[in-house]
């Protein structure tokens, strides 16, 4: 898909597949246009070129809601919680079209049961709690209502390192349950450690994919994104 | 200093004009907060209201209640008119605040064209209507108009509070984008606010009409307390609104009693400008 802001491309034909189950990462520097990919995904953004496909489904012409409806559910970079309204209420807005009302118990049972934290504030304002709970919060909601695909863009921003780790470690359960999963991150080692495949974008561009395991081995990914050796141009060596 | 009678019955009045300045005020109130758009016909509409009451109860001999039932759907459908117009134009929360002053100057005119510039007073046999309690003495219009006030405020806040669709404008007032992103249409939410905000302010022009004489300069006498009245109680919250009529209406009541009429009008603004530096961030 090709996505720009005005006359400012900001995705320049970037093309990339999730499979049914599949936990796949994307990797790249600040400004990339990961954020850009997720809202293009979601329809927040409109699609200038390219097509966009669900399930074997052509869903390029659907809106927001009509993809939600179609079960894709997104955890934002940074939260962005609906910070002054309940707990309870931020779960609520996860099963907000009519036909996911059905899920809205069931769901607050099985995000309390993940999240004990969450049931203890249930009735508190969302934008006072601390990251790593508005993170629980994020998540839940996300996951009220039974999605089949998950977006989750960049969960570890701005968070401690032991809530990072838990925030992880959820993934990866909510991951082995079935759930097919698309993980933005600038945190390469972190998210290429838990995926099965994975893209690196750099500006607007894919210019590395392939098995994250693969790319983790790659001397100028490991140089550029993993903190190791000396910072050689990543784009060489990428598999293009 | 005046008698303990005297000081009741301003009591009374004060809390029963307060109820009135929360039923001007709540429609304006949601649009601010839940559109985004500062709408001055909100008092156009409540004369438009106002003087069809007067108009088809006097020439049908009509209660003006039944007539109230079908100025509802109207100014609703007037409501989602004007805003699919601030869709279709873009008109942002400033802007609105110069085209819908343009709009009301309309309202007038349109007014004036058809019922002049006299005075209109709707002869209902309610608005002479008063019941004695005590030494005070409870005008039946006004309570009504209290009334009223009272249960589309606390009907407004349990709405916001407990339906999906509340909840779905509050989501969608702090954070637009990520309320589309679970589900918010947020165009069809918002016609249903605007058409909502007018339908209220056609309930207030019927009462108006009960309680009040017409006449077209009249739909700016009222802006200046209602807008004291909405930012003291807080864009998009019924209940703040009620409290808010409330203390500013039993304030200028007392203030008339125990001083002269013409201090009044300072009251509301004195309160406003009191609440806006003690909690400021409130518009
Ligand atoms: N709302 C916007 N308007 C204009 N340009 C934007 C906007 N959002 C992002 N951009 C630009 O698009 C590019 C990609 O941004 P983004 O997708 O947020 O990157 P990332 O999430 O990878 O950090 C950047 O150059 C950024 O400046
Ligand atoms: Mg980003």
């Amino acid at each position: 898909m090709h996505v720009a802001y005005g006359d400012a491309p900001a995705l320049r034909g970037v093309s990339l597949r999730v499979g049914p189950g599949e936990l796949v990462s994307v990797v790249g520097p600040n400004g990339a246009g990961k954020t850009t990919l997720v809202n293009a995904i979601l329809r927040l953004l409109p699609i200038r070129q390219g097509t966009v496909r669900l399930g074997g489904e052509d869903v390029t012409s659907a809106d927001a809601r009509a993809m939600r409806l179609r079960g894709v559910a997104l955890i934002p970079e940074g939260r962005r919680l609906f910070a002054t309204m309940s707990v309870e209420e931020n779960l609520e807005m996860g099963c907000y079209p009519p036909s996911a009302r059905r899920y809205r118990d069931e769901g607050i049972a099985r995000v309390y049961a993940m999240f004990p934290r969450l049931k203890e504030r249930y009735r508190q304002q969302a934008g006072t709690l601390s990251g790593g709970e508005q993170q629980m919060v994020a998540i839940g909601r996300a996951m009220m209502a039974r999605p089949r695909l998950l977006l989750i863009d960049e969960p570890s921003l701005g968070l401690a390192p032991a809530i990072v780790e838990q925030v992880f470690e959820t993934i990866r359960a909510i991951h082995a349950d079935g759930l097919s999963i698309l993980l933005i991150e600038q945190n390469a080692a972190r998210a290429l450690a838990i995926a099965a495949r994975g893209y690196v974008l750099e500006d607007g561009r894919v210019v590395a994919e392939g098995p994250a395991r693969a790319l983790m081995a790659e001397p100028q990914i490991r140089a550029a994104y993993l903190g190791e050796g000396d910072a050689a141009d990543p784009r060489e060596g990428g598999e293009r | 200093m005046p008698s303990a009678n005297l000081l009741g019955q301003s009591l009374l009045s004060g809390i029963l004009a307060g109820g009135l300045y929360a039923l001007l005020g709540l429609g304006l109130s949601l649009s601010w907060r839940f559109l985004r758009i500062i709408n001055l016909s909100h008092f156009g509409f409540i004369f438009l209201g106002a003087y069809l009451t007067y108009q088809v109860a006097t020439s049908f001999h009509l209660s003006p209640f039944a007539v109230m039932l079908a100025i509802v759907p109207l100014l609703f459908a007037l409501g989602v008119a004007q805003q699919a117009l601030f869709v279709r134009f873009a008109v942002n929360e400033f802007g609105s605040l110069l085209v819908t002053f343009g709009m009301v100057a309309i309202i007038e005119s349109l007014i004036q064209y058809f019922w002049t510039a006299d005075f209109r007073r709707l002869e209902s046999g309610y608005g002479t209507l008063s019941y004695r309690i005590g030494p005070l003495f409870l005008p039946v219009a006004e309570a009504l108009t209290f009334l009223v006030a009272v249960v589309l405020g606390l009907a407004a806040w349990a709405a916001l509070r407990f339906t999906y669709l509340g909840k779905a404008m509050r989501a969608s007032a702090e954070d637009p984008a990520m309320a589309a992103a679970f589900g918010v249409r947020e165009r069809s939410l918002a016609l249903l606010v605007a058409g909502t905000s007018a339908a209220t302010a056609g309930i207030a022009g019927t009462f108006v009409a009960l309680t009040a004489t017409l006449a077209p300069a009249q739909i700016y006498a009222w802006i200046g307390v209602i807008f004291a009245v909405v930012i003291m109680g807080g864009l998009g919250n019924p209940l703040g609104i009620l409290a808010a009529g409330l203390l500013i209406g039993v304030s200028e009541a007392l203030t008339m009693a125990l001083t002269s009429p013409s201090w009044a009008p300072l009251v509301s603004f004195t309160l406003l400008i009191a609440v806006l530096i003690l909690r400021p961030g409130r518009v």
